[in-house]
């Protein structure tokens, strides 16, 4: 395979360094846990499992949005439109079970919609070759006028609640973990795999690394730009879909404010901005963070106006350290620099 | 050179930081007047000592004498005062002020209480002509050409009048023509009475220029010398202890029997380059030459995909013509090593695992299937071991590595696919000699095992150390093809700059050290 004759590969000595390393997102977890426990202990009904499942299922729908999301700061791109990606896919299959038409089937139309939308974003930000970040500064806009044309401005309701899609969708597994949250959970499981484990995340974490270097060995920035903005699309067609069999109707402005939430989840969960790298699971406990943030709020009495305004300094925090532990980092690479140069 | 006292004179200079020692035991005499060399392996202290003398860190040990006079407590103000004037390798320019801007950073010229363009345009019109720098004052340096930057930066040192001029590494950017001017400017300088200390890895141009060279090796220096007495052989040795014919390894036997693959073009045109013709079989080393904007970097970049041909045929090895893009050229094994590693070639934020990746794994297709970290480690550990890149583990990150091993690195992940093809541009920029001599026996080995090697190279010795013939392109054109014993830095010089074959050559030349002189 090599010109070189290989020789026996030498491998035992740093295959034994492994496992004593702490994951990456240890940090969040930690911030994760002490903040439940904070609350938990000042107002004990906080820690029931039945609040902890209601969270959870606060956190599903952005959640998911999230999962994607990494992939984009990942390749150091971000999707303005998500909330209305997600909307507009929701109001579509909400509009299809309205027309009549089978709710298993309406969804997996939701589901291929949104990724309808995404491949638009996609093929936009490739063939004019701008950042998605302005392609989806104008798709935003559009979507959420097309979702004004078609719902009217009017919530829509699906009219036969009993089918088994809304009753699936609402259902609890062992009547605890909302099947909604376990969709969400799998996804996320799922989607760290993909980054991490497949050649697909290899080449997001390649281009957002070097996109030159990238396309020099090979890989395409252009293929894997349309690949995870489409992507994108899907999740929030999937995420829509679902929403609508969990709460059996979607709001017109559903989604309107979801971005923000959906980036800073992403950010306090640890994925660097200058792209390159990312964490799922970060962003599945960011997201959580941000849910605890707002419910704990409300346990305290604190009037629930507060939340946008402590989401944004957690948001700030987490840059902060994240800038902290770089500036360590490249002092430290420095300092090694010098030294082997000297 | 006259045979005054000296200018500068370092006496047992020693530094270290933290645990590792840049300067041992260094000492020179710098006379006034003079372009004096200073040269050395990447590591051997050249640049740690500039810094010393421009105040930049302080000696641990040892002292400097700057006309007589001891310099203690240093700093780069104190440094400026004296009249020390010192052009970094890497440019310190504001890239969004404008050239007079730059050139006057700090010490604005104010008339009437404001800062007057009129009188820094008086000041710098003389200097600014002399290095031949024609742009427009007012544009902002960070449109300039990096070549043009350096010489605002040169401009900005030059207008400070300094008694002492250290130039490190200062022409790595500029091109053959800017290069030659810079050299035109340090001639008159010097004959003006303004020392120069030039540091440099490229030894023909310190035999070019220089009156003085101090070689250094490990933090000591191990001689200084007149050029008149000095050959580049003799440099080198001195250098890195060895002679310079070792650093170049003789051919290997060839052990593929690839003699029916070959790569043929045919008037291949675009609109950098005019009906190139080439063709190379299994088993050749062809070097490629010419000055920036020649059409050298257009060529490779059209082999592998990156630019678009006008015009031509082309045929590779696997029956095909040229790649649609490079990751077609990747599937099909056409490999290239760019020149600017760190942009180009590496992602340096990420481990040698994930590098020696890219092209395997990377660049294959199937969007979904699995990465195998236990493959990965294996294939970077091979690489690792077969290519000797000096490094804690495969998790270690690309950008702690120097430069000869990073370079190992961009290597290393195009061997795993067993290209047939490669393409080869300055494999060995800002590599230290030491690594070099290993990049040089791996293209060696490519061409051994059935590989077609084409190697762009700034360095003639590397074309004429290396490489079985050379073709030399002159403003979009093939100027001419030199072969075996006729490829001499000198005709190689010659076609390089001027694009026409030397007259015919009287004298045969027999030996490698001949025609590396």
């Amino acid at each position: 395979m090599s010109t070189i004759a290989p020789p026996p590969a030498p491998a035992a000595r740093s295959q034994r360094r492994r496992g004593f390393r702490l994951p990456d997102e240890i940090g969040v977890i930690v911030a994760l846990v002490v903040m439940m426990v904070f609350i938990g202990v000042a107002r004990p009904h906080f820690l029931n499992p039945l609040n902890l499942l209601t969270l959870l299922g606060h956190t599903t729908f952005l959640g998911m949005l999230a999962v994607g999301m990494v992939f984009l700061l990942a390749i150091r791109e971000i999707d303005l439109s998500v909330g209305w990606m997600f909307n507009l896919s929701a109001v579509g299959t909400a509009l299809l079970m309205v027309a009549g038409v089978n709710p298993w089937l309406a969804a997996f139309a939701g589901l291929l919609f949104g990724a309808l939308l995404g491949l638009v974003n996609g093929l936009l930000a490739i063939t004019l070759r701008l950042p998605a970040i302005i392609i989806t500064l104008g798709t935003y806009s559009m979507f959420q006028g097309l979702s004004l044309v078609i719902d009217r401005g009017r919530a829509v309701v699906p009219p036969d609640q009993s089918t088994s899609y809304f009753t699936l969708a609402s259902e609890k597994i062992a009547g605890i973990l909302p099947i909604t949250g376990a969709v969400f959970l799998t996804l996320a499981i799922v989607m760290h795999f993909v980054l991490h484990r497949t050649r697909f995340g290899y080449r997001v974490q390649a281009v957002g690394s070097n996109p030159e270097a990238a396309a020099l060995a090979g890989i395409s920035n252009a293929t894997v730009r349309l690949q995870t903005l489409c992507l994108m699309g899907a999740i929030c067609g999937l995420s829509g879909a679902l929403y609508v069999g969990f709460r059996g109707a979607i709001d017109p402005n559903e989604g309107s404010d979801f971005v923000l939430a959906v980036v800073a989840a992403v950010i306090i969960g640890g994925t660097p901005l200058s792209g390159g790298a990312g964490t799922v699971i970060g962003a599945v406990i960011g997201m959580l963070i941000i849910q605890v943030i707002s419910s704990g709020l409300i346990f305290f009495g604190i009037d629930a106006t507060w939340s946008t305004f402590v989401t944004g300094a957690v948001i700030v925090i987490a840059v902060s350290l994240d800038q902290f532990v770089k500036y360590q980092r490249t002092r430290r690479l420095q300092r090694l620099k010098e030294r082997a140069s000297a | 050179m006259n045979d005054g006292a000296p200018l500068v004179s370092v006496r047992h200079l020693a530094k270290r930081y933290g645990g590792v020692v840049a300067i041992a035991d260094m000492s020179l005499d710098v006379s006034p007047g003079a372009i004096h060399a200073v040269v050395g392996e990447n590591g051997a202290g050249k640049s740690t000592l500039m810094k010393i003398l421009a105040g930049v860190v302080p000696p641990d040990a040892g002292k400097i004498l700057f006309d007589g006079e001891e310099i203690e407590h240093s700093s780069p103000q104190a440094a400026r005062r004296r009249g020390i004037g010192i052009v970094y390798q890497e440019l310190s320019l504001f890239p969004q002020r404008s050239v007079l801007a730059n050139l006057f950073v700090n010490r604005e010229p104010v008339r009437g209480g404001f800062v007057s363009t009129r009188v820094m345009e008086d000041e710098s019109r003389d200097m600014l002509d002399r290095l031949g720098l024609s742009v427009d004052v007012h544009a902002l340096v960070g449109s300039l050409t990096i070549g043009e930057q350096q010489l605002v930066e040169l401009c900005r040192v030059l207008l400070e009048a300094p008694r002492l001029l250290i130039l490190d590494e200062p022409n790595s950017a500029l091109s053959q023509r800017e290069t030659e001017r810079l050299f035109a400017i340090l001639k008159s300088l010097s004959a003006r009475g303004t020392t120069v200390l030039y540091v440099s890895h490229r030894l023909e141009e310190v035999f070019a220029i220089s009156d003085r060279v101090t070689v250094t090796r490990n933090g000591r220096d191990v001689f200084t010398a007149n050029i008149g007495e000095l050959t580049i052989p003799a440099v080198i040795e001195g250098m890195i202890g060895v002679h310079q014919e070792e650093l170049f390894p003789p051919p290997l036997p060839a052990r593929a029997d690839g003699s029916s693959k070959e790569l043929s073009v045919s008037g291949l045109s675009s609109p950098q380059l005019r009906e190139i013709n080439l063709s190379a079989r299994a088993g050749d080393i062809v070097g490629l030459a010419g000055l920036e904007g020649s059409g050298v970097a257009d060529l490779l970049a059209i082999l592998f995909g990156t630019e678009k041909a006008r015009s031509g045929a082309v045929r590779y090895p696997d029956g095909r013509g040229l790649p649609r893009n490079p990751t077609d050229a990747a599937r099909r094994g056409i490999c290239m090593v760019p020149g600017d590693r760190r942009r180009n070639g590496l992602m340096l934020d990420k481990s040698i695992l994930f590098n020696i990746s890219q092209v395997i794994f990377g660049a294959q297709k199937g969007a979904l299937s699995w990465y195998s970290q236990r493959l990965a480690r294996e294939r970077a550990n091979r690489q690792i071991a077969q290519l000797r890149i000096k490094a804690n583990s495969a998790a270690s990150l690309a950008n702690e590595l120097s430069g000869g091993n990073q370079q190992k690195i961009v290597i290393g992940k195009w061997l795993e696919i067993g290209p047939q093809v490669f393409l080869l541009d300055d494999p060995t920029r800002g590599v230290d000699v030491g690594a070099k001599r290993e990049i040089y026996a791996l293209i060696r080995e490519m061409a051994a095992a059935g590989g077609i090697v084409l190697l762009s190279s700034t360095e003639l010795p590397e074309l004429i150390g290396l490489c079985d013939r050379v073709l030399v392109l002159y403003r979009g054109r093939l100027a001419g093809e030199l072969k075996g014993e006729s490829v001499t830095s000198r005709a190689l010089l010659h076609l390089i700059n001027t694009g026409l074959l030397e007259p015919a050559e009287t004298i045969p030349r027999e030996s490698m050290a001949e025609r590396l002189q």
